[in-house]
Protein backbone atom coordinates (compact mmCIF):
# COMPACT_ATOMS: atom_id res chain seq x y z
CA UNK A 1 0.00 0.00 0.00
CA UNK A 2 2.60 2.52 1.07
CA UNK A 3 4.91 1.52 -1.77
CA UNK A 4 2.10 2.12 -4.22
CA UNK A 5 1.34 5.48 -2.64
CA UNK A 6 4.97 6.55 -2.91
CA UNK A 7 5.05 5.58 -6.55
CA UNK A 8 1.89 7.63 -7.12
CA UNK A 9 3.58 10.62 -5.53
CA UNK A 10 6.50 10.52 -7.87
CA UNK A 11 4.17 10.33 -10.83
CA UNK A 12 1.58 12.85 -9.67
CA UNK A 13 3.76 15.37 -7.90
CA UNK A 14 5.58 16.09 -4.68
CA UNK A 15 3.87 15.37 -1.36
CA UNK A 16 2.02 18.26 0.22
CA UNK A 17 3.57 17.42 3.57
CA UNK A 18 6.36 18.14 4.22
CA UNK A 19 7.79 19.27 0.86
CA UNK A 20 5.14 21.70 -0.31
CA UNK A 21 4.34 22.89 3.21
CA UNK A 22 8.00 23.88 3.65
CA UNK A 23 7.84 25.97 0.46
CA UNK A 24 4.66 27.60 1.68
CA UNK A 25 6.20 28.29 5.07
CA UNK A 26 9.12 30.06 3.40
CA UNK A 27 6.75 32.17 1.29
CA UNK A 28 4.80 33.12 4.44
CA UNK A 29 7.96 34.19 6.29
CA UNK A 30 9.27 36.17 3.32
CA UNK A 31 5.88 37.95 3.07
CA UNK A 32 5.97 38.71 6.79
CA UNK A 33 9.55 40.02 6.47
CA UNK A 34 8.54 42.31 3.59
CA UNK A 35 5.54 43.53 5.60
CA UNK A 36 7.55 44.34 8.72
CA UNK A 37 10.26 46.05 6.63
CA UNK A 38 7.63 48.22 4.96
CA UNK A 39 6.10 49.12 8.33
CA UNK A 40 9.51 50.07 9.76
CA UNK A 41 10.65 52.27 6.89
CA UNK A 42 7.29 53.57 5.63
CA UNK A 43 4.98 53.85 8.66
CA UNK A 44 1.22 54.13 8.12
CA UNK A 45 0.56 57.81 7.29
CA UNK A 46 -1.01 60.05 9.93
CA UNK A 47 -3.02 62.69 8.06
CA UNK A 48 -4.57 65.76 9.73
CA UNK A 49 -7.96 65.13 11.36
CA UNK A 50 -11.18 65.42 9.32
CA UNK A 51 -12.58 68.93 8.92
CA UNK A 52 -15.97 68.98 7.13
CA UNK A 53 -15.70 72.77 6.70
CA UNK A 54 -12.41 72.80 4.84
CA UNK A 55 -12.27 71.04 1.48
CA UNK A 56 -8.71 70.10 0.50
CA UNK A 57 -7.54 71.12 -2.97
CA UNK A 58 -6.80 67.68 -4.33
CA UNK A 59 -9.02 64.82 -3.24
CA UNK A 60 -7.87 61.49 -4.55
CA UNK A 61 -8.87 57.97 -3.57
CA UNK A 62 -6.51 55.15 -2.63
CA UNK A 63 -4.32 53.93 -5.48
CA UNK A 64 -6.52 50.91 -6.18
CA UNK A 65 -9.52 53.15 -6.83
CA UNK A 66 -7.55 55.64 -8.97
CA UNK A 67 -8.43 53.89 -12.24
CA UNK A 68 -12.16 53.98 -11.42
CA UNK A 69 -11.82 57.62 -10.35
CA UNK A 70 -10.00 58.58 -13.54
CA UNK A 71 -12.53 56.66 -15.65
CA UNK A 72 -15.30 58.79 -14.13
CA UNK A 73 -13.30 61.91 -15.00
CA UNK A 74 -12.77 60.69 -18.57
CA UNK A 75 -16.53 60.13 -18.84
CA UNK A 76 -16.96 63.89 -18.49
CA UNK A 77 -16.12 64.15 -22.19
CA UNK A 78 -19.65 62.80 -22.75
CA UNK A 79 -21.16 65.94 -21.21
CA UNK A 80 -22.34 67.02 -24.70
CA UNK A 81 -25.08 64.39 -24.34
CA UNK A 82 -26.55 66.26 -21.39
CA UNK A 83 -25.85 66.91 -17.74
CA UNK A 84 -26.87 63.37 -16.73
CA UNK A 85 -24.51 61.64 -19.16
CA UNK A 86 -20.98 61.77 -17.70
CA UNK A 87 -21.55 60.16 -14.32
CA UNK A 88 -24.25 57.72 -15.43
CA UNK A 89 -22.11 56.56 -18.38
CA UNK A 90 -19.02 56.34 -16.19
CA UNK A 91 -20.82 54.11 -13.71
CA UNK A 92 -22.37 52.05 -16.50
CA UNK A 93 -18.91 51.49 -18.00
CA UNK A 94 -17.56 50.17 -14.70
CA UNK A 95 -20.63 48.02 -14.04
CA UNK A 96 -20.23 46.47 -17.50
CA UNK A 97 -16.54 45.89 -16.79
CA UNK A 98 -17.23 44.02 -13.55
CA UNK A 99 -20.08 42.07 -15.14
CA UNK A 100 -17.80 41.04 -18.01
CA UNK A 101 -15.19 39.92 -15.47
CA UNK A 102 -17.74 37.79 -13.62
CA UNK A 103 -19.12 36.29 -16.82
CA UNK A 104 -15.69 35.71 -18.42
CA UNK A 105 -15.81 31.87 -18.17
CA UNK A 106 -19.24 31.85 -19.80
CA UNK A 107 -18.37 34.35 -22.54
CA UNK A 108 -15.05 32.69 -23.42
CA UNK A 109 -16.13 29.32 -24.85
CA UNK A 110 -12.72 28.43 -26.29
CA UNK A 111 -11.66 25.17 -24.58
CA UNK A 112 -7.93 25.81 -25.26
CA UNK A 113 -5.87 26.81 -22.24
CA UNK A 114 -2.47 27.74 -23.64
CA UNK A 115 -2.20 31.54 -24.07
CA UNK A 116 -0.85 31.17 -27.62
CA UNK A 117 -3.94 29.24 -28.66
CA UNK A 118 -6.43 31.91 -27.53
CA UNK A 119 -5.05 35.17 -28.92
CA UNK A 120 -8.35 37.11 -28.81
CA UNK A 121 -9.09 36.71 -25.11
CA UNK A 122 -5.44 37.18 -24.12
CA UNK A 123 -5.28 40.27 -26.33
CA UNK A 124 -8.38 41.76 -24.70
CA UNK A 125 -6.96 40.91 -21.26
CA UNK A 126 -3.62 42.61 -21.96
CA UNK A 127 -5.45 45.66 -23.39
CA UNK A 128 -7.62 45.81 -20.25
CA UNK A 129 -4.50 45.61 -18.05
CA UNK A 130 -2.79 48.40 -20.03
CA UNK A 131 -5.97 50.53 -19.79
CA UNK A 132 -6.14 49.92 -16.04
CA UNK A 133 -2.47 50.83 -15.57
CA UNK A 134 -2.77 53.91 -17.82
CA UNK A 135 -5.85 55.19 -15.99
CA UNK A 136 -4.14 54.62 -12.62
CA UNK A 137 -0.99 56.54 -13.68
CA UNK A 138 -3.10 59.26 -15.30
CA UNK A 139 -5.19 59.54 -12.14
CA UNK A 140 -2.03 59.76 -10.05
CA UNK A 141 -0.46 62.49 -12.19
CA UNK A 142 -3.57 64.57 -12.87
CA UNK B 1 -30.05 -10.51 23.20
CA UNK B 2 -27.14 -8.33 22.26
CA UNK B 3 -26.70 -7.19 25.84
CA UNK B 4 -26.54 -10.78 27.03
CA UNK B 5 -23.76 -11.63 24.60
CA UNK B 6 -21.78 -8.62 25.70
CA UNK B 7 -22.18 -9.65 29.34
CA UNK B 8 -20.89 -13.10 28.58
CA UNK B 9 -17.81 -11.88 26.72
CA UNK B 10 -16.82 -9.34 29.39
CA UNK B 11 -13.50 -10.22 31.02
CA UNK B 12 -13.82 -11.63 34.51
CA UNK B 13 -10.67 -10.02 35.86
CA UNK B 14 -10.92 -6.75 37.75
CA UNK B 15 -10.25 -3.77 35.52
CA UNK B 16 -7.41 -1.54 36.65
CA UNK B 17 -8.06 1.80 38.27
CA UNK B 18 -7.21 3.66 35.12
CA UNK B 19 -9.62 1.59 33.04
CA UNK B 20 -12.39 1.86 35.61
CA UNK B 21 -12.26 5.59 36.02
CA UNK B 22 -11.66 6.38 32.39
CA UNK B 23 -8.94 8.78 33.52
CA UNK B 24 -6.69 7.73 30.71
CA UNK B 25 -9.48 8.22 28.19
CA UNK B 26 -10.30 11.60 29.68
CA UNK B 27 -6.65 12.60 29.53
CA UNK B 28 -6.36 11.48 25.94
CA UNK B 29 -9.53 13.35 25.07
CA UNK B 30 -7.94 16.62 26.10
CA UNK B 31 -4.48 15.91 24.72
CA UNK B 32 -3.25 16.00 21.18
CA UNK B 33 -3.21 12.19 21.09
CA UNK B 34 -6.97 12.22 21.62
CA UNK B 35 -7.29 13.65 18.15
CA UNK B 36 -4.78 11.44 16.39
CA UNK B 37 -4.86 8.10 18.29
CA UNK B 38 -7.32 8.37 21.18
CA UNK B 39 -11.07 8.35 21.68
CA UNK B 40 -11.73 11.38 19.51
CA UNK B 41 -10.00 9.72 16.58
CA UNK B 42 -12.01 6.52 17.08
CA UNK B 43 -15.19 8.52 16.77
CA UNK B 44 -14.20 11.04 14.09
CA UNK B 45 -11.48 9.34 11.98
CA UNK B 46 -9.34 12.46 12.26
CA UNK B 47 -6.10 10.58 11.53
CA UNK B 48 -7.45 9.25 8.25
CA UNK B 49 -8.63 12.69 7.22
CA UNK B 50 -5.28 14.25 8.17
CA UNK B 51 -3.28 11.60 6.33
CA UNK B 52 -5.43 11.90 3.24
CA UNK B 53 -5.00 15.66 3.15
CA UNK B 54 -1.33 15.77 4.05
CA UNK B 55 -0.41 13.09 1.52
CA UNK B 56 -2.32 14.72 -1.33
CA UNK B 57 0.34 15.21 -4.02
CA UNK B 58 1.03 18.69 -5.39
CA UNK B 59 1.41 18.45 -9.20
CA UNK B 60 4.88 18.98 -10.68
CA UNK B 61 3.80 21.88 -12.91
CA UNK B 62 2.97 24.03 -9.88
CA UNK B 63 5.52 26.86 -9.89
CA UNK B 64 5.99 30.10 -7.95
CA UNK B 65 3.26 31.83 -9.97
CA UNK B 66 0.75 29.68 -8.09
CA UNK B 67 1.59 31.25 -4.73
CA UNK B 68 -0.38 34.52 -4.98
CA UNK B 69 -3.68 33.02 -3.82
CA UNK B 70 -2.02 31.53 -0.76
CA UNK B 71 -0.28 34.84 0.02
CA UNK B 72 -3.65 36.59 -0.28
CA UNK B 73 -5.08 34.19 2.30
CA UNK B 74 -2.10 34.73 4.59
CA UNK B 75 -2.51 38.51 4.32
CA UNK B 76 -6.23 38.09 5.05
CA UNK B 77 -5.30 36.26 8.26
CA UNK B 78 -2.85 39.07 9.11
CA UNK B 79 -5.69 41.55 8.56
CA UNK B 80 -7.97 39.53 10.83
CA UNK B 81 -5.44 39.33 13.66
CA UNK B 82 -4.20 42.94 13.48
CA UNK B 83 -7.78 44.16 12.91
CA UNK B 84 -8.98 42.51 16.12
CA UNK B 85 -6.01 44.03 17.96
CA UNK B 86 -6.88 47.50 16.64
CA UNK B 87 -10.49 46.96 17.72
CA UNK B 88 -9.32 46.82 21.34
CA UNK B 89 -8.41 50.53 21.22
CA UNK B 90 -10.27 52.05 18.27
CA UNK B 91 -13.39 54.14 19.06
CA UNK B 92 -15.80 54.61 16.13
CA UNK B 93 -17.13 58.09 16.90
CA UNK B 94 -16.57 61.37 15.09
CA UNK B 95 -15.13 62.92 18.25
CA UNK B 96 -12.85 60.02 19.25
CA UNK B 97 -11.91 58.04 16.15
CA UNK B 98 -8.94 60.17 15.12
CA UNK B 99 -7.70 60.53 18.71
CA UNK B 100 -7.90 56.79 19.26
CA UNK B 101 -5.86 56.14 16.10
CA UNK B 102 -3.22 58.64 17.30
CA UNK B 103 -3.27 56.92 20.68
CA UNK B 104 -2.80 53.50 19.05
CA UNK B 105 0.13 54.84 17.01
CA UNK B 106 1.93 56.75 19.78
CA UNK B 107 0.96 55.24 23.13
CA UNK B 108 -0.18 51.64 22.82
CA UNK B 109 2.82 49.23 23.04
CA UNK B 110 3.61 48.11 19.48
CA UNK B 111 0.47 49.91 18.34
CA UNK B 112 2.47 51.52 15.52
CA UNK B 113 3.50 48.04 14.38
CA UNK B 114 -0.03 46.60 14.46
CA UNK B 115 -1.51 49.62 12.68
CA UNK B 116 1.32 49.63 10.14
CA UNK B 117 0.85 45.92 9.47
CA UNK B 118 -2.88 46.46 8.94
CA UNK B 119 -2.13 49.35 6.56
CA UNK B 120 0.51 47.55 4.50
CA UNK B 121 -1.13 44.12 4.48
CA UNK B 122 -4.25 45.80 3.06
CA UNK B 123 -2.28 47.30 0.18
CA UNK B 124 -0.27 44.12 -0.44
CA UNK B 125 -3.43 42.02 -0.30
CA UNK B 126 -4.99 43.98 -3.15
CA UNK B 127 -1.83 43.55 -5.23
CA UNK B 128 -1.74 39.81 -4.47
CA UNK B 129 -5.44 39.31 -5.27
CA UNK B 130 -4.84 41.07 -8.60
CA UNK B 131 -1.78 38.95 -9.38
CA UNK B 132 -3.69 35.80 -8.43
CA UNK B 133 -6.47 36.77 -10.82
CA UNK B 134 -3.98 37.57 -13.59
CA UNK B 135 -2.31 34.16 -13.15
CA UNK B 136 -5.66 32.35 -13.34
CA UNK B 137 -6.57 34.41 -16.40
CA UNK B 138 -3.38 33.79 -18.36
CA UNK B 139 -3.30 30.08 -17.44
CA UNK B 140 -6.91 29.71 -18.61
CA UNK B 141 -7.66 28.17 -15.22
CA UNK B 142 -11.09 29.82 -15.10
CA UNK B 143 -12.50 27.45 -17.72
CA UNK B 144 -14.97 24.69 -16.86
CA UNK B 145 -15.13 22.92 -14.47
CA UNK B 146 -13.58 25.82 -12.51
CA UNK B 147 -15.86 28.50 -13.98
CA UNK B 148 -17.92 28.93 -10.83
CA UNK B 149 -14.77 29.24 -8.77
CA UNK B 150 -13.77 32.19 -10.97
CA UNK B 151 -17.14 33.79 -10.13
CA UNK B 152 -16.51 33.42 -6.38
CA UNK B 153 -13.03 34.82 -7.02
CA UNK B 154 -14.40 38.00 -8.64
CA UNK B 155 -16.83 38.35 -5.72
CA UNK B 156 -13.87 38.01 -3.34
CA UNK B 157 -12.04 40.75 -5.27
CA UNK B 158 -14.99 43.14 -4.92
CA UNK B 159 -15.31 42.27 -1.22
CA UNK B 160 -11.58 43.00 -0.77
CA UNK B 161 -12.08 46.38 -2.45
CA UNK B 162 -15.08 46.90 -0.14
CA UNK B 163 -12.81 46.32 2.85
CA UNK B 164 -10.44 48.94 1.45
CA UNK B 165 -13.20 51.48 0.84
CA UNK B 166 -14.86 51.12 4.28
CA UNK B 167 -11.58 50.86 6.19
CA UNK B 168 -10.23 54.04 4.62
CA UNK B 169 -12.84 56.18 6.42
CA UNK B 170 -12.27 54.77 9.90
CA UNK B 171 -9.25 56.93 10.96
CA UNK B 172 -11.53 59.96 10.32
CA UNK B 173 -8.66 61.97 8.90
CA UNK B 174 -9.01 64.80 6.40
CA UNK B 175 -8.10 62.57 3.45
CA UNK B 176 -10.35 59.70 4.53
CA UNK B 177 -13.30 62.04 5.15
CA UNK B 178 -13.06 63.77 1.78
CA UNK B 179 -12.20 60.64 -0.22
CA UNK B 180 -15.32 59.04 1.24
CA UNK B 181 -17.38 62.14 0.48
CA UNK B 182 -16.33 61.94 -3.17
CA UNK B 183 -16.63 58.13 -3.27
CA UNK B 184 -20.14 58.03 -1.85
CA UNK B 185 -21.24 60.70 -4.34
CA UNK B 186 -20.60 58.31 -7.21
CA UNK B 187 -23.64 56.04 -6.67
CA UNK B 188 -25.86 59.17 -6.66
CA UNK B 189 -25.51 59.25 -10.45
CA UNK B 190 -27.20 55.85 -10.90
CA UNK B 191 -30.51 56.53 -12.68
CA UNK B 192 -33.69 56.53 -10.55
CA UNK B 193 -32.31 54.95 -7.36
CA UNK B 194 -29.07 56.95 -7.17
CA UNK B 195 -30.21 59.38 -4.47
CA UNK B 196 -31.53 56.54 -2.36
CA UNK B 197 -28.29 54.55 -2.76
CA UNK B 198 -26.12 57.47 -1.73
CA UNK B 199 -28.27 58.18 1.33
CA UNK B 200 -28.29 54.50 2.24
CA UNK B 201 -24.50 54.29 2.13
CA UNK B 202 -23.99 57.56 4.03
CA UNK B 203 -26.83 57.08 6.49
CA UNK B 204 -27.84 60.69 5.79
CA UNK B 205 -27.32 63.60 3.45
CA UNK B 206 -23.63 64.12 4.23
CA UNK B 207 -20.76 61.99 5.53
CA UNK B 208 -21.06 62.08 9.33
CA UNK B 209 -21.42 59.96 12.43
CA UNK B 210 -23.98 57.62 10.76
CA UNK B 211 -21.55 57.04 7.89
CA UNK B 212 -18.74 56.24 10.30
CA UNK B 213 -20.95 53.84 12.29
CA UNK B 214 -22.14 52.17 9.11
CA UNK B 215 -18.70 51.80 7.59
CA UNK B 216 -17.37 50.49 10.90
CA UNK B 217 -20.13 47.85 11.13
CA UNK B 218 -19.60 46.84 7.51
CA UNK B 219 -15.80 46.74 7.88
CA UNK B 220 -15.59 44.70 11.10
CA UNK B 221 -18.72 42.52 11.08
CA UNK B 222 -20.59 42.26 7.80
CA UNK B 223 -17.71 42.02 5.33
CA UNK B 224 -15.69 39.52 7.43
CA UNK B 225 -18.73 37.25 7.69
CA UNK B 226 -19.56 37.48 3.99
CA UNK B 227 -15.95 37.07 2.84
CA UNK B 228 -15.46 34.01 5.10
CA UNK B 229 -18.45 32.38 3.45
CA UNK B 230 -17.10 32.99 -0.05
CA UNK B 231 -13.55 32.04 0.98
CA UNK B 232 -14.80 28.66 2.22
CA UNK B 233 -16.64 28.13 -1.07
CA UNK B 234 -13.52 29.17 -3.02
CA UNK B 235 -11.32 26.67 -1.12
CA UNK B 236 -13.78 23.78 -1.10
CA UNK B 237 -14.20 24.09 -4.85
CA UNK B 238 -10.46 24.14 -5.61
CA UNK B 239 -9.94 21.25 -3.18
CA UNK B 240 -12.65 19.20 -4.86
CA UNK B 241 -11.62 20.03 -8.44
CA UNK B 242 -7.88 20.17 -7.88
CA UNK B 243 -5.35 22.65 -9.26
CA UNK B 244 -5.72 23.17 -13.01
CA UNK B 245 -3.54 20.88 -15.10
CA UNK B 246 -0.36 21.81 -17.00
CA UNK B 247 -0.72 24.03 -20.06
Amino acid sequence: MSAKLEKDWREEGEPFFPNHMLDQGMVVFVTLAILVTLVMFFPAPMEPPADPFETPEHIKPEWYFLSAYQALKVAEYFSFLGAWAPKALGILMQAVGILALILLPFLDKNPERHPRKRPVVIGIGILALILLAALTIWGKLS
Amino acid sequence: MVEQEQKETKPQTQPSFEQRSGLRELFELFSLTGFVYGPLDERLDIRDALEKNLKKPVPHHVNWLFCFGGISLFLFVVQGVTGIMLLMYYRPTVAEAYKSVVFITNNVPFGWLVRGLHHWAANLMIIMVFLHMARVFFYGAYKPPRDFNWVTGVILLTLTLGFGFTGYLLPWSQISYWATTVGTEVPAAVPFIGGFLSTLIRGGQAVGQSTLTRFFAVHVVILPLVISFFLLGHFFMIRKQGISGPL
